[in-house]
């Protein structure tokens, strides 16, 4: 046999060209299928995110005079592109109520508020098709570059996975949208690369939703700047010291050629997503349907039990730090608490948006079931959302014991949510922002974006909030 | 939707808790006494409660000379190609807050952070900008973002010299400390390239310093701006370095500023918490160190003693060593020979120098290309006896001469010659075709920080450079404005003649 090696550009200059000559008829009806229901999970925790602090915060920092892109639930108010896409990326994360794949990351947060910002400013508006090609590109870039490392198959210890990943999928799916031609796509990739990366420690704090905000932001400027023939390193992808320095064991590989009429094998086909129930961390949703189970099998044993009954509560997790927080303070710490998560199931039946409002944190029973949990970490129990389990014990002050153990949650890649629950979930969060009508009319335009010929309204959808009234209009009808 | 009772001690319980206890019951935690201080919150304290009296003479003298220089090299920097793109960007891009100048555009304003980022692809546009050790590029990070800060301030309560200086050592000082954490950082990176890691931090320190930010809110900066940090090295010699120092002006900027509005992030971002990685991410050895309070002991900045390097010619420091050892070469051949020297008399070259992959190149293409190679810069020291601003041109990188001396080069990387700036040498070999062997060697290049520019040298490269857009008068002005900067009431006079 003989050995080939691949001659030093090759895989740089092959997702350049993959980028730039995948077009609509290489998307396949799954595909299309799992990205719409992707992209209407984001928009509906998007809406949810614009009245969060977070968003409140970025939103001041932003704004500016001149204006191009629309802002979600801020009726009359835009910003140049790349701050939409900024703002508007950190409201989708703001909750951590975004989706998350495998290898770990939360793809669609970095992508579609770019590519939406972005297309919006264009003289000529892109189809529906030609939308859902430039997301599902910026999918398929982060799926890829994820695969260049077993280190990235875990539950991340060093870099936050959106701020490494993300923000080349942005910059890939802008390109895509601007039908950039390969050297310049490869251009943006090279400058995303530069903006790539934040550290794990700013998980768990407010400041992790700009991770996913930065990264939409970057890769539409990293595109911008690559339009305006600003250059990079053409091997961004295959050096070590290229995108390479964010792994420890780099071993990249080039992209299939892509052409007219061949068929294209996206990672999204194989691989599907997981979609939240509830806005927390992906490894409490393993904790709350364990939990969730065996206060049934309590609550069935003993019907009119009092929760106070339980002495001790063991979870067997795998070993994550930044998810190991027995007495959170901040909403963002109790999202990635596996004992705030237990105890609120338990006492609750289940995990929801407003679990982690201010005055269901202060619960003087949850603070007082929290004393009582004890985290084990199995050696069996991988840190990895593909192979973790959560197992539970909860022990009365009768002597009962009650397990329950969690392999896949509702909502996993392996048992994804049905179409209704996630269209259920997507009505929760925007009417939460938006009216009845235009709620449905999101539903509507994504169900049918790969027919659509003009998509502009669902940026003009998301521009609406119920609450407030559009700011030009509060200004012409101050002055009358 | 924080919860309003509980107090910070509280908070901070929990975060110490996560990072020490491995999983302890809650019940633990709980008894758990209160901390003592971490190296996080040590530097939010540093930042925000230094004081213009903390600074030595010789830090203020240090320090001016590095504003100098910097202003210099960014108003030089703003003739390049480069500049004008990354200017055009942020023009499209647009700022309705447009009160900060832009380097060698007279009139033109831009938002603070689009100024700071511009203004710092300037600086770093041709790789003139000082070197320090450990190795990073400092004052191009914090720079931009304090004069952009600057024109931010209203014109009656414009910071005064002295509290500007202060920042900018804050600035400085914060980049060295960060830097002494880690043994990897002293020697020349080849992973991260470093203003990105340290720079952005540098930035967010300086700016929080102006701004007069509380202690926590310094910490907070410090631990948004480390989540805006980090490019790979592969993207040096290449278009998009410099704005690898924009991005680390104007993010440090834009976290100072998130700070402010109350934006909070990990409060153990510089600390050493194992299974989760913070400022930590970027280094594969990482042993942090708090900055000792500021009531209870003399602080010493870094800057004191710890020198800095400005360059004589727009290229990588390392080619320094190599221009100054080639140029002994040149002098003896001139001598031999009179006029100017011959590609013919030359059979080969020899070049000893450390391993470093990014600043090994024989054929290079672009002007960035040749700003981070050891064989053009030996060649051109050896051709013309210097490098110059000139030297990179697209007409002298295409020279005839030039490129037959480039065929004759070899490079060896002894032993004894390791990849950091306060070790390494350079030795150039050249065998005639006579048969004569001619050396010359450079341990430490002019402008090294063991042999400082003089004031006059420093002067002179800053005329050169920021007569190339500004008049004389204007230059001049800024010669005075920097020189007496710790004693003006406030920074107008400096500010006056960038706008």
């Amino acid at each position: 046999m003989v050995l080939f090696s691949i001659p030093f550009h090759e895989i740089t200059e092959s997702f350049g060209a993959a980028v730039s000559c995948l077009s609509t008829s290489h998307l396949t009806d799954e595909v299309i299928r799992r990205s719409k229901r992707m992209i209407l999970d984001t928009l509906g925790v998007g809406l949810l995110g614009t009245s969060t602090p977070v968003f409140n915060t970025v939103l001041q920092c932003s704004q500016q005079a001149l204006e191009n892109s629309k802002v979600w639930g801020r009726p009359g108010l835009s910003l140049p592109p790349q701050y939409a896409a900024f703002v508007n990326g950190v409201a989708v994360h703001s909750m951590d109520f975004d989706d998350t794949w495998h290898p770990a990351t939360h793809p669609s947060g970095a992508v579609l508020p770019a590519v939406l910002a972005l297309a919006e400013t264009l003289p000529v508006k892109p189809s529906g098709l030609e939308l859902l090609l430039a997301f599902s590109v910026g999918i398929e870039v982060q799926g890829r570059l994820l695969r260049f490392s077993k280190e990235a198959h875990n539950i991340p210890k060093r870099f936050h996975p959106p701020a490494v990943v993300g923000v080349m999928g942005s910059a890939a799916a802008t390109a895509k949208l601007l039908g950039l031609p390969a050297a310049q796509s490869i251009a943006a990739l090279a400058i995303a690369c530069s903006s790539a990366g934040a550290p794990m420690a700013n998980a768990a704090t407010q400041t992790k939703p700009l991770h996913m905000g930065n990264a939409a932001r970057g890769g539409l400027e990293a595109t911008q700047l690559a339009l305006l023939g600003l250059e990079g390193n053409a091997q961004i992808l295959d050096l070590e010291s290229g995108f390479g320095a964010f792994y420890p064991d780099y071993v990249p590989h080039p992209l299939a050629e892509v052409t007219p009429t061949s068929r294209y094998r996206w990672v999204l086909e194989d691989q599907n997503i997981a979609q939240k129930r509830f806005p927390a961390h992906l490894g409490m949703h393993w904790v709350a349907d364990a939990a969730i189970e065996a206060r049934a099998k309590f609550l069935d044993k003993c019907p009119n039990a009092d929760l106070s009954q339980i002495k001790k509560i063991t979870l067997r997790v795998p070993t994550s730090r930044y998810v190991d927080c027995p007495l959170p303070v901040s909403e963002h710490q109790a999202r990635h608490s596996f004992q705030f998560n237990c105890c609120t199931a338990l006492l609750d039946g289940e995990v929801t948006v407003e679990s982690f409002s201010k005055s269901q944190m202060i619960r003087s029973a949850l603070k007082e079931m929290l004393l009582k949990v004890q985290l084990e970490n199995p050696q069996d129990n991988h840190s990895s959302f593909e192979k973790m389990y959560c197992e539970i014990a909860v022990e009365t002050t009768q002597g009962e014991m009650f397990t329950a153990r969690c392999n896949t949650f509702y909502g996993h890649w392996r048992k994804p949510l049905s179409h209704v629950d996630l269209v259920r979930k997507f009505r929760a969060n925007a009417s939460t922002v938006l009216s009845a009508e235009v709620v449905e009319g999101i539903i509507y335009t994504v169900d049918h974006l790969d027919t659509n010929q003009d998509c502009s309204m669902l940026w003009s959808y998301m521009h609406f909030n119920k609450h407030m009234m559009d700011r030009n209009e509060r200004r012409s009808s101050a002055l009358a | 939707m924080e919860l309003g009772g509980v107090t910070r001690s509280t908070r901070y319980l929990s975060a110490i808790s996560a990072a020490r206890g491995l999983h302890k019951s809650a019940l633990d935690v709980v008894e758990r006494p209160a901390p003592e201080e971490t190296v996080t919150s040590s530097f939010g304290r540093f930042i925000q409660s230094v004081q213009p009296r903390h600074l030595s003479p010789t830090v203020l003298q240090r320090s001016k000379r590095m504003v100098l220089d910097s202003i210099g090299v960014g108003l030089l920097g703003s003739t390049t190609d480069v500049f004008e793109l990354a200017l055009q960007h942020c023009q499209h891009m647009y700022a309705p807050d447009d009160v900060s100048f832009v380097y060698g555009r007279q009139g033109v304003k831009l938002s603070p952070t689009l100024a700071a980022f511009v203004n710092g692809v300037a600086a770093h546009s041709m790789d003139f900008d000082d070197t320090w050790h450990p190795a990073t590029h400092p004052s191009g990070a914090v720079l931009p973002a304090l004069l952009a800060i600057s024109d931010m301030f209203h014109n009656n309560s414009k910071p005064s010299g002295l509290d500007f200086l202060t920042a900018f050592n804050v600035g400085i000082e914060i980049q060295g400390w960060l830097m002494r954490f880690s043994n990897e950082a002293h020697n020349i990176p080849k992973r991260f390239h470093p203003p990105s890691v340290v720079g952005t931090m540098g930035s967010a320190a300086a700016c929080a310093r102006l701004l007069s930010l509380d202690r926590n809110q310094c910490s907070n900066a410090l631990a948004i701006a480390a989540s805006l940090a980090g490019a790979p090295m592969a993207n040096a010699a290449t278009q998009s370095k410099p704005l690898h120092i924009g991005n680390a002006s104007r993010l440090g900027l834009e976290a100072a500023l998130l700070a402010s509005r109350g934006l909070e992030a990990s409060p153990l971002v510089l600390d050493a918490v194992p299974g989760v990685a913070g400022f930590s991410a970027f280094y594969e050895d990482y042993a942090p160190n708090p900055i000792a309070s500021l009531e209870e002991h003399e602080h010493s900045f870094l800057i004191e003693t710890q020198d800095i390097a400005f360059k004589r010619f727009p290229a990588h420091l390392g080619m320094h060593w190599i221009a100054d050892a080639a140029t002994v070469v040149h002098k003896t051949l001139v001598g031999l020979k009179g006029g100017s020297v011959s590609p013919n008399l030359v059979q080969e070259i020899l070049l000893r120098v450390p391993l470093s992959k990014y600043i090994n190149r024989p054929f290079p293409e672009t002007e960035h290309q040749a700003r981070h190679s050891f064989q053009f810069n030996a060649c051109t020291a050896l051709l013309d006896g210097e490098v110059t601003v000139q030297s990179f041109h697209t007409e002298a990188l295409q020279r005839p001469e030039l490129l037959a001396l480039l065929s004759r080069v070899r490079v060896e990387h002894p032993h004894d010659n390791p990849a950091n700036f306060n070790i390494m040498y350079g030795e150039v070999e050249v065998t005639l075709v006579s048969g004569d062997v001619l050396r010359g060697r450079c341990d430490t290049f002019y402008g090294h920080w063991r042999n400082p520019l003089s004031q006059e040298s420093l002067q002179k490269k800053f005329r050169s450079n920021a007569g190339a857009v500004l008049s004389n008068e204007r230059v001049e002005r800024l010669i005075e404005a920097v020189e007496g900067l710790d004693h003006l009431d406030d920074c107008k006079p400096l500010l006056a003649q960038l706008q």
